[in-house]
Order: structure tokens, then sequence, then C-alpha cells
């Protein structure tokens, strides 16, 4: 049996393909019904998130061309693109090379965000599918097992989703940092600009508690509120309204500052000195750099959040060099396992050649065994079983050991002809 | 017995100790969460060892010098402890287990037997104006180390160096918060402890203002925390004031606390 993995994600397709294989078309059927009927199949893994489509199977070593064959053509029907398009988006990967990417997938080192938490619970849920549709076994069980184990360990070893990786993203740590807790604290958010609204919603999904919206028009501004269902201000009213917020994110397209040093030092007057976070998204800026020498004033411009985000980009892209390290570890692991298998049935099969054996010649011996008693008799038997169990701890223990060493196949070959065993 | 609690406590607060400082270095969140582990079990032990000295010798193991010490890292490790359940603040550690540490090798040098209490210093009253005054100035320690961390994480903020070292850090709000916490039952405690103090001067002596080095100095300092909780309370002080403040009212602790001892006697000193 060997493993087989079909795929392509967004490296190597366009939206555009990808998006034909989405699962959320429910009036088709599951592909795993389909898959499941194919020749040669025993197991299947079907993957499919907004960046990767995903095949995994397990097949007949002989009927590995044919399979593939199959699984493609089974993706262009259900993608209705021309085999040749499909080619270009597809890889193949089988054995080791399989198994490694499914540890790199699950532990999001290929995902377009790497780090990103959201791909190990698909990978999870798509082996749940997998599991109730019944096309589970021996080989994806243990490889989707591990490659859980595999995703936490780089989770947990590796500082691969530490940090930041987008402007929101940052603006949220740094909240943290500041007010440790966020529940109950106040937005303010001035003016409109997607970054800015990005960030705020981030930050709202955090706790906070209330959100002012500000804009040079009052329309704009009521109906940005009403978005964000928030209270609309008008700009004059920001120096007031500032008493009461905590975080402030600023993006208007005005020529000069919204807010002064002195409207901020002002308010924190007014409101005893109470932690300001003011975020500065606009270009040119709006507030001035100033007011970020004020004592629990922390303001960050647009170039401070992306410096930021570079550098914790580069952080993680340390950080995944140990984690490949990992994985290469974790597939040697899972391949010194899979070859143990190959010996496995050898090993039943030699146990169960040589206990017939013992059991028949005992059968043999019970008309002379007779006389013996039966303190004697129990004897005997023990005495067979012994031997029988030494002879064959040798040669059980070596075959395991070569096994790990690629050898395995050769020295099951040598046994079963030395031993005439069958199959 | 009562060497083994004392000596388990001491080798768990130093592993704990290390265990912060490495995880400052290599910037890994969980090597703190083990020494903060460590710290509970140390804790544990010297809780044990105070409780033993207790029951062994009959008295309150606080009149000694030695043993005063090893009760102020005590009711430190203690303090930051509990002050773990209301904030998350695991990394504060690294200041206070050092700290902690060093009191407990202090300590260790007077350790070996339990101090004989002259007539006039028995009673309730002397055991409780030293519990009081202890814990109060051990509150201000921690106050301090909270300030210390404070105007390092503000620093990183404010150069907008927020990456590597700064995400391990506690937030401000948290060390702000435990600074309060501090100042708001250090305060009061300190007080009861002059209070209690010279309650039993007045007592045992007929006199409840002596002009004794440490009084004046612990008037001081009082007075210092007085005027910090002041601003902190009526006047909205937050923050890096606090913070900067905090730090200089206890490097103002310790200083009278080592030229007293260096070049004053007093009726103060402990046995």
């Amino acid at each position: 049996m060997g493993i087989l993995l079909i795929g392509m994600s967004h490296k190597t397709s366009p939206l555009a393909v990808r998006e034909r294989f989405s699962l959320s078309c429910e009036n088709r059927d599951h592909p795993l019904d389909r898959i499941r009927q194919m020749p040669s199949i025993r197991e299947a893994l079907y993957l499919a998130t907004c960046n990767r489509v995903e095949v995994l199977v397990s097949a007949a070593e002989e009927a590995e061309q044919a399979v593939e064959e199959g699984l493609k053509a089974l993706m262009a029907e259900r993608g209705g693109i021309s085999g040749q398009e499909l080619e270009r988006c597809l890889y193949t990967l089988s054995g080791a090379e399989a198994v490694r990417h499914l540890f790199r997938v699950a532990s999001s080192l290929d995902s377009l965000v790497m780090g990103e938490p959201q791909i190990l619970g698909q990978v999870k849920e798509a082996y749940r599918e997998a599991v109730e549709h019944g096309v589970t076994g021996i080989l994806l069980n243990r490889i989707l097992h591990h490659a859980f184990q595999v995703a936490k360990r780089v989770r947990t070893e590796t500082g691969i989703a530490d940090n930041a990786v987008s402007v929101g993203y940052a603006a949220v740590e740094l909240a943290k940092k500041i007010f440790g807790r966020l529940d109950g604290k106040v937005i303010l958010l001035v003016g409109a600009g997607e970054m800015s609204e990005l960030a705020a919603r981030h930050l709202l999904k955090q706790g906070i508690k209330s959100i002012f919206v500000a804009n040079r028009t009052h329309a704009r501004a009521l109906e940005m509120a009403e978005q964000f269902e928030g209270k609309a201000v008008v700009l004059e009213q920001v120096p007031e309204v500032l008493k009461s917020v905590d975080i402030v994110i600023s993006s208007t397209g005005a020529s000069n500052y919204v807010l002064t040093r002195d409207m901020v030092a002002a308010a924190l007057r007014r409101r005893k000195n109470r932690f300001l976070f003011l975020i500065d998204i606009a270009v040119p800026r709006d507030i001035e750099p100033t007011a970020g020498d004020i004592d629990n004033v922390y303001l960050y411009n647009i170039d401070h959040l992306q410096e930021l985000v570079d550098e914790n980009r580069n952080h993680r892209l340390r950080e995944a060099e140990k984690a490949e390290a990992i994985i290469e570890e974790e597939v040697g692991n899972h391949t010194a396992w899979l070859s143990t298998l190959d010996v496995v049935p050898t090993i039943v099969e030699f146990r169960e050649k040589i206990e017939g054996i013992m059991k028949a010649e005992l059968e043999k011996s019970a008309s002379w065994r007779h006389s013996l008693s039966e303190m004697d008799q129990r004897h005997v038997e023990s005495l067979m079983a012994s031997i029988v169990n030494k002879i064959l701890h040798e040669p059980t223990a070596c075959l395991r050991e070569q096994s790990r060493n690629q050898n395995g196949k050769a020295y099951a070959a040598a046994l079963r002809k030395l031993f005439k065993l069958e199959r | 017995m009562n060497t083994f609690f004392f000596k388990a406590a001491f080798c768990a607060y130093l592993v704990s100790a290390l265990g912060y400082v490495a995880s400052l270095l290599v910037n890994r969140f969980r090597i703190a969460k083990m020494a903060l582990w460590l710290m509970i079990s140390a804790f544990l032990f010297h809780s044990l060892f105070l409780l033993y000295r207790l029951f062994e010798t009959g008295q309150t193991p606080l009149l000694g010098f030695h043993e005063a010490l090893t009760f102020f890292a005590w009711v430190m490790a203690g303090i930051f402890l509990a002050l773990q359940f209301k904030t998350r603040t695991v990394v504060l550690g690294a200041f206070v287990s050092p700290v902690v540490c060093l009191l407990m090798i202090y300590a260790s040098l007077g350790l070996r037997s339990a101090v004989t209490i002259p007539a006039v210093l028995q009673g309730g009253l002397v055991p409780l104006h030293v519990i009081l005054s202890v814990t109060g100035e051990a509150l201000f320690a921690l106050a301090s180390c909270a300030g210390a961390m404070y105007l390092l994480q503000d620093r990183f903020l404010k150069s907008k160096k927020a990456g590597r070292i700064s995400r391990l850090l506690p937030s401000l709000g948290d060390l702000d918060r435990i600074n309060h916490l501090c100042l708001l039952w250090g305060f009061p405690l300190l007080t009861m402890g002059v209070l209690t103090g010279s309650l039993w001067a007045r007592l045992a002596l007929g006199n409840s203002w002596l002009w004794d080095p440490k009084q004046v100095w612990t008037f001081t300092v009082w007075g210092t925390y007085a005027v910090l909780l002041h601003q902190r309370l009526a006047i909205g002080w937050k923050g890096h004031k606090t913070a900067v403040f905090s730090l200089l009212a206890f490097l103002l602790f310790l200083a009278a606390f080592l030229v007293e001892r260096a070049f004053f006697t007093t009726f103060h000193r402990f046995l």
C-alpha cells in the first residue's frame, strides 16, 4: 500500500480555479462518495479551503498510476475544467513526499499567511468527514494523528505563530501591551479608510465597549456609526470626546493636524492621566508627532506599525526554519513506522507457522503423554512453548530492526522463502 | 528538618529566578510559566519552614534580623503569587525572584539558631508591629519591582521597539494596577505598624517618640509614600510618574536602611 496526494494550492493555482472545488455548494455530493467507489483506493481524505484543495489516498502500490489518472479525471470533472488546464495547477506527491506535504500544511508552513491557526482546524474537519464516510484505515489514521502532533509541536516549539503580521493585528497587540485587557475600553475612529476600519474591527473583536465615529461630513459619520453600532460625532467635538476614549484611530484626508499636542495634553489632564493609545494611519499625518512625548500617551503612525509587521514577518521566517527541521524529523519517524508495517504481516505469519508446528506435534504426542501425570503434561507444554518463543525471538527482533533501515522487505522475503510462508 | 525546608525553598527560588532570566534571554514565555510553578513550590516550602520554626521555638520567627529577612522574602513572594490571580504578570517574577533569592542568601547567614528574646520585647505587640511593618515594606518592594518593569516596557513602547522582549513583559495596565494595589495595601499596613510600635514604646518605655534613627527614617519613608498615595488617588497620577516615584521612594528606603545599619546605633535593631 502506498500514499498518494494530489492537490493545488495558492502557490500553484489561481483563485478562479480553486473556487470551483469549494465544498460550500451543497447540491453536489461529497467528493469522498465518489472517491470511495474508485477501484484500488482503500482510504481517502478530501481537504478544501479557500487556499487549497488536497486529495490524500492510500492505494495498492501497483495501481498507483491508475489511481492518479482516476483522481485527476474526477477533479477535472468536478471543477469543470480541461485536463490540460488542471495539469498546470496540480501537484502529485507520493510516499514520504506526501507525508511531508501534509505535515507542512497542518503546521501552517504552506499557508498564505504562514503560521495562521485556522488550517489545523480545517484539516481536522476534513479528517472527521473522512471518518464519517468510513474511508479511513490504519495508514490515514496514523498519518493524520501524526500530523496533528507535528502541528502542535511546531506551534509550541517554534515562534511561527508569534506576533501580528498585519497592521490591524499589530494595533490590537500594541493595545494589549498598553491596557492589558481591552474589555470596557472605548475607541474613537476619526475619518474613514479601509485600513483604519479594519483595525477598528480587529479591536472590536476584543471586547471593546463602545465606539465613537467622527467625520468631516456628519452624514458619513452617521452612516459609519450605524455600520459599527457606535455614536457619531462631528470633527469639532473630537477634543471633547478625547477625555472618554482610550484608543484613537485617525485617518482623515486633512492637510493639517486634527489632534494637536495641546489638545491631547488637555484631554489627558481631564481623564486623570489614564492611558491613551493614538494610531495615526493618515498621510499626511493627523496627529501632531510631539503628542507622543506626553507621559501615558502612546502614538504610533503607519510607518511604526508597518515596521512592527515587517519585523514580525522576518521573525516568522526565521522560526519557519526551525519548524522545517521538526517536520523533517517527524517525516523520518513516520517512514520508520511505515517500514515496520511492511514486516508486520511476515512476523505474524512466521509466529503462526511455528506455533502451528508446535501444536501439531503436541497433538501427535497425545497418545503417550496420557501416561504422564497432569502436572508433567503441563510441564511438557510450557517447555515447548518456551523453546518456540526463544527461537522466534531473535529473528523477529532482527526483522523489526532491519525494517528501520529499509532492508525490511529483503529480510522478510528471505524469511518467507526459508520457512515457506504462504502469500 | 528545619534547614531542609529552608534549603528546599532556597533552591526552588534560585532555579525559578534562573528560569525567569532564561525566559527573558531566549524570549520564551513557556519557561517563565515553569519558573512560576517553581516559585509556587518554593513558597510552599518556605511556608513550611516558617511554620516549623514557629512550633519549634514557640515564638513568632521574626524578631531576629535574619528571620525578619526571610519573612520579608516570604511576604514578597506570597503577594506576587496572589497577584497572579488578578493580573497577567507572570514575567514580573523576573524582577521579584532574584530579590527574594538575595534576601534568602543573606538570611541564611544567620539562621543557625533561634534568638532569645529579652523580657521587654515579649508580648503580642512587638511581633504585630514587625509583621505589619515588614508586610507593608514588602508591598512597597513589590510596587518598586512593578515600577521598574513598567519603565522598561514604557521605554520599549515609546521608542516603537515593541518587538521581541516587549512581547514577553506584562502590559502597562497590569503593572500599573500592581503598583496601585501595593500602595493601597502597603500604606495602611505600614501606618498600623508604626502605630503599634509607638503604642508598645509608650506602654513599655513610657514614651512613644524616642528620636531613634530608625523611627526618623521610617517616618520619612512613610511620609514619602503618603505623598505618593495622595498624588495617585487625589491628583490622578498614573503610569509613568507613579512608576518613577515608587522606584525612587523604595531606593530612598533602601539607602536609609543601609546608612542606618552602617553608621548609627539604634535601639531598634533586630536581635
